[in-house]
């Protein structure tokens, strides 16, 4: 199987092969729409960001200076659309719909209640702010090295660092509680 | 600690599961680029405004910064939008470019004001980051914000209510998920 790296696929689209970017699509849809699921909590507002994501990332390509890099450059756009995003369907949509029983329901242990397990973090990661949930994800799901979050985040090792511990005390402690209920 | 270590791998292991994308997502973006311009064409690089309809002479810089470029808001234009409440701290500017920052100014006139804030790309569309100072008593805001080459929209926070977009700069080309907005381009020519 002959893949093109990104680098060369860049190269392809700013001399005009406007379908070499599509292949780029491809490549990073499911990744970056993971994020922007866990990060936004619904289908249709990761579908958006991450729409909006690759339209910016394709008008703005000839800011992408360097191309073999093109992963995490396109990831920073992603973080920002999604941060956008969230902050302002936090404006219009205060209300959150929460179901209690959720919290008492939630074992992980049991595999039938699996589901519920998921609302329930889906849940916590509601309830903690943007940037503590944004700094969780990048560093226990993505897995990304704290040199990476500062070029996707633009925010420094140690706030990156202070808002992962805080994050993770937060979704401990509402985690926890829920299991107790 | 083994109950912390327990709870935050099996949080992991479902965040990390899949995420159902919607197929057709790929053509619809694909789509919308080949209705766009192509990457890098000039018609990209919007320019600097002068000052809107000479009501504003901007002369001198504030805070001793070096004077880049002034954009001028005379009127109140646009529809109001809710904006961004974002919480988080103003982030570095500038992270993915990697040319000199260059110092710009931005003036408002808005009579009767009591705040103005500079909200855009630049702050992460923060509410509080970058608040306008008045210039003088005659409803003159302005502030300073260095930007490093490239595109930036941007639009203003009257009294903490009120969003006013800039009639003396261009529009944003690609504002069709977001608020409407302005555009200040860097390092044109």
């Amino acid at each position: 199987m002959n893949r093109q790296s990104d680098a060369a696929l860049v190269r392809r689209v700013l001399a005009g092969d406007t379908g070499a970017y599509g292949e780029l699509v491809a490549r990073y849809r499911d990744r970056l729409g993971r994020y922007a699921m866990r990060m936004l909590g619904n289908e249709a507002d990761a579908e958006e960001a991450l729409q909006d994501a690759f339209v910016r990332g394709y008008r703005s390509l000839h800011r992408c200076t360097e191309p073999e890099r093109f992963g995490a450059w396109l990831f920073a756009i992603m973080v920002n659309r999604c941060r956008t995003l969230g902050a302002q369907r936090a404006r219009r949509q205060r209300t959150v719909v929460h179901d209690e029983g959720i919290l008492a329901r939630a074992a992980v242990a049991d595999t039938a209640e699996r589901h519920a397990w998921r609302e329930t973090i889906a849940w916590a990661l509601r309830q903690i702010t943007p940037a503590h949930r944004e700094a969780f994800l990048l560093k226990h799901v993505e897995e990304l090295s704290y040199e990476e979050m500062v070029e996707v985040t633009g925010a420094s090792v140690p706030a990156l660092k202070m808002r992962v511990m805080r994050a993770r005390e937060e979704l401990r402690r509402l985690l926890t509680e829920g299991e107790r209920v | 600690m083994s109950e912390h270590d327990d709870w935050l791998a099996q949080a992991v292991e479902v965040l990390r599961e899949p995420v159902r994308i919607d197929p057709a997502l790929d053509r619809r973006v694909m789509a919308e680029i080949e209705r766009g311009p192509a990457p890098d064409r000039p018609g990209w690089r919007e320019v600097l405004r002068r000052p809107f309809g000479g009501q504003l002479a901007v002369t001198s810089p504030l805070g001793g910064l070096a004077l880049a470029a002034a954009v001028a808001l005379g009127a109140l234009v646009g529809r109001t939008w809710l904006a961004p409440d974002s919480t988080e701290p103003p982030s570095t500017l500038g992270t993915m470019a990697a040319s000199v920052a260059e110092a710009v100014q931005f003036v408002i006139v808005v009579p009767g004001a009591t705040s103005v804030v500079l909200v855009g790309d630049f702050n992460d569309w923060s509410r509080t980051a970058t608040p306008m100072r008045p210039a003088d008593g005659d409803g003159v805001w302005a502030a300073t914000v260095p930007l490093e080459a490239g595109r930036y929209r941007y639009a203003f926070l009257i009294d903490g209510t009120r969003w006013l977009t800039d009639p003396s700069a261009p529009r944003s080309l690609d504002d069709d998920f977001g608020p409407p907005n302005s555009v200040v381009t860097v390092g044109a020519t």
